[in-house]
């Protein structure tokens, strides 16, 4: 995931409302179950202590009773956590009762240590207890025998439960609390993730629709989108649209323009040759550099209509055969043929005119100069790096007399003709050149060992 | 030899025409598609230039179309269209050359020659019958190294039986080859054009074959 995407951004702001979220959720669902768990803990202890008051100061002795029922069992067993005692205060004199579990022990009175009663008369101190152990501590001030008597006699009874399994119980939940979040968490953020990838998934369509225009598989974004994106569909076709009429007027509008000057020029050329006056040699000289130049720039016109082409494609080998069937029936009486070898439904990433024209030219300057034969490979290079930029190797080789080192540096000039007997105008190279350059693609000229030259390209190509 | 010339543009047109009759054709012309399509469906022509944009039919029309009722004279087509994809398609349609505008008049006339040669089943440029011989890229005859001077009319007759030695041509099949189509056509006017020849060059090269025509043949028997 990049930090610069849409999908991090989303991630980003769900995890940290996630980890913001779950924890202060945990807080308080642990809060709660503390605060729940101790009420009904004190619950316990203060139901003890009612119960131990009844029984043991009701008697009609006038002094406390060792209650009759033993209430908690744990009360029999020594430094168990769970305590009673009843205990005189205030200088009463009487009796100081203890349950079995105290030993000798004795607890200290609240009453005694100054805390404050709760609204129901209870106080409550969390304490140590004989053993070490943390307990709580209920207290509750009564007068034995019953309430009309008068008696100034007081008495503390308190009753004490065990804190460490109530501790126990809260750090065990604390713990499958915090493991219930954080798998919740866990899961958010998977669900995060995927909802991202579902939300984000139309983007990876439309990702794949235009790499499909690049390639020239389609025309158009195709398909129902998400209505948020749908105007962006809309526009990218309209984009598309508009870029492919502008190539295509441009052609046009080029084709039009060479039709309308080259007929002309053709006929200042053919009646200043009848003028054997200087005026005629000069106007056909000037009107040839004429008909150069209107070709130079044609040629660049229309590359430069077409290097901003989106996903144009053409295939190689529709291309080549229609070419050498035209070039053998041109050269027919010099009994040219030209070998093909090229691999079924390979494509070249680029407009089909410009292959042609590279191609077009390349074929017939090997024809020109070939002995009898002409031989056309293709092939996809082997991949390096990334598949996305897959080239295609051409080469062009005749069995002609080739060029030498000297020639084959100078051919590629502009304009330039080694033989001048050979018709053509000499811009034939040239242009390829160009083209293969306005496709980034790289142009050699070797000596091929078939005699002649050979001319290797080397041209993106659509998987 | 007949050449067609279809080409719309009216300098262009009339160049054409003059180059090619000085080369020694008998040049018919026509301003447009449907004129050039007429003549060339209908009068036998050794070879047609061909202008891709015509009014009223195109070029690659034509020449489909002239193809498809057998007519199988060479065709060059001449444009200012020179894409490789327009030369297929120029091609393809059935032409036999393809020379794009602005040319130069001695490269189209070359291409011509090459393709009335061709047609004639000659490969090379210079065609001999006995000792006459006839450089078809100067219009030159010769008879034994000496240079023969033919009157134009001359020329073409002679040029006409060389392209198709060793075969009887018909006085109508000169007539139709030798005359552009507004010319008066006389058939006594060849036996008169023959005789002329036959007094410049060996008489027993041009044979006479009774009832059928004469016949261009280095063996020198009457057959």
């Amino acid at each position: 995931m990049r930090v610069n995407s849409l999908a991090f951004r989303l991630f980003v702001t769900a995890a940290v409302w996630t980890l913001l979220v779950l924890p202060i959720a945990g807080y308080l669902i642990y809060s709660l179950y503390r605060e729940d768990v101790q009420t009904s803990f004190d619950g316990q202890l203060k139901k003890l202590v009612t119960a131990l008051a009844v029984d043991s100061m009701t008697a009609t002795s006038g002094v406390p009773e060792s209650p009759t029922n033993r209430y908690e069992p744990l009360f029999e067993v020594t430094h168990s956590g769970w305590y009673w005692q009843i205990k005189p205060v205030d200088g009463t004199v009487g009796p100081t009762l203890v349950s079995a579990s105290l030993a000798t022990a004795n607890l200290p009175s609240p009453y005694e240590l100054k805390y404050p009663a709760d609204a129901a008369g209870m106080r409550w101190r969390n304490d140590k207890g004989p053993a070490g152990e943390p307990i709580r501590i209920i207290e509750l001030m009564d007068t034995p025998g019953s309430d009309s008597d008068g008696s100034q006699q007081r008495y503390s009874i308190v009753v004490a439960g065990p804190l460490d399994w109530l501790e126990a119980l809260v750090t065990h939940f604390r713990s499958r609390l915090s493991t219930a979040l954080a798998l919740a968490g866990l899961g958010l953020l998977a669900v995060t993730i995927f909802q991202i990838r579902f939300a984000l998934l139309p983007l990876r369509k439309i990702e794949q629709g235009l790499a499909a225009i690049r390639s020239g598989d389609a025309h158009a974004l195709e398909g129902a989108l998400p209505a948020e994106i749908e105007p962006l569909r809309d526009e990218l076709n309209a984009l598309i649209q508009s870029n492919q009429d502008i190539i295509d007027r441009a052609r046009t509008q080029v084709g039009n323009l060479a039709h309308a000057l080259k007929t002309p020029l053709a006929v200042i050329v053919n009646e200043a040759r009848e003028d054997k006056s200087g005026l005629g040699g000069k106007i056909v000289g000037q009107a040839t550099l004429m008909s150069d130049q209107i070709n130079f720039y044609l040629d660049r016109a229309r590359m430069a209509a077409s290097s901003g082409a989106i996903g144009r494609v053409a295939p190689v080998l529709p291309v080549v055969e229609p070419l050498t069937r035209a070039l053998e029936r041109i050269h027919r009486e010099r009994g040219i043929t030209i070998s093909i070898d090229c691999p079924e439904g390979l494509r070249f990433q680029g407009e089909k005119q410009d292959l042609e024209e590279m191609l077009g030219n390349l074929l017939d300057n090997a024809c020109k100069w070939a002995a009898s034969q002409v031989y056309f490979t293709a092939a996809l290079a082997g991949t390096t790096g990334r598949a996305s930029v897959r080239r295609i190797l051409i080469s062009v080789e005749d069995d002609g007399p080739g060029l030498n080192e000297e020639q084959r540096k100078r051919i590629g000039k502009r304009g330039l003709r080694l033989d001048e007997t050979k018709p053509g105008s000499g811009l034939g190279l040239s242009i390829v050149s160009d083209l293969v350059q306005s496709y980034r693609g790289t142009l050699s000229l070797e000596q091929s060992p078939r005699g002649g030259l050979a001319v290797r390209l080397e041209l993106p190509a659509v998987q | 030899m007949r050449a067609l010339v279809v080409e719309d543009d009216n300098d262009l047109n009339r160049q054409l025409v003059a180059a090619l009759t000085d080369a020694g054709f008998a040049v018919d012309a026509a301003r447009d598609g449907e004129e050039g399509y007429f003549l060339g469906d209908t009068e036998p022509y050794d070879v047609v230039i061909l202008d891709i944009g015509l009014p009223k039919m195109d070029g690659i029309s034509i020449l489909e179309q002239w193809r498809r009722s057998e007519r199988n004279m060479p065709v060059i087509i001449l444009t200012a269209r020179d894409r490789w994809s327009d030369k297929v398609a120029g091609m393809d349609a059935g032409a036999d050359d393809y020379v794009a505008k602005p040319f130069h008049m001695e490269e189209l006339l070359a291409r011509v020659r090459a393709q009335v040669r061709r047609a004639s089943g000659h490969a090379k440029a210079e065609i001999e019958c006995g000792p006459v011989r006839l450089d078809t890229k100067t219009a030159r005859v010769t008879c034994n190294g000496q240079q023969v001077k033919l009157t134009s009319h001359e020329y073409r007759l002679l040029a006409y039986l060389m392209h198709h030695n060793g075969r009887v041509v018909s006085r109508t099949e000169l007539v139709e080859h030798l005359y552009d189509q507004d010319f008066d056509r006389d058939s006594n006017t060849i036996e008169v054009f023959i005789g002329r020849l036959r007094r410049k060059i060996p008489a027993d090269v041009i044979q006479t074959v009774r009832g059928l025509g004469y016949r261009m043949s280095s063996d020198g028997d009457a057959g």
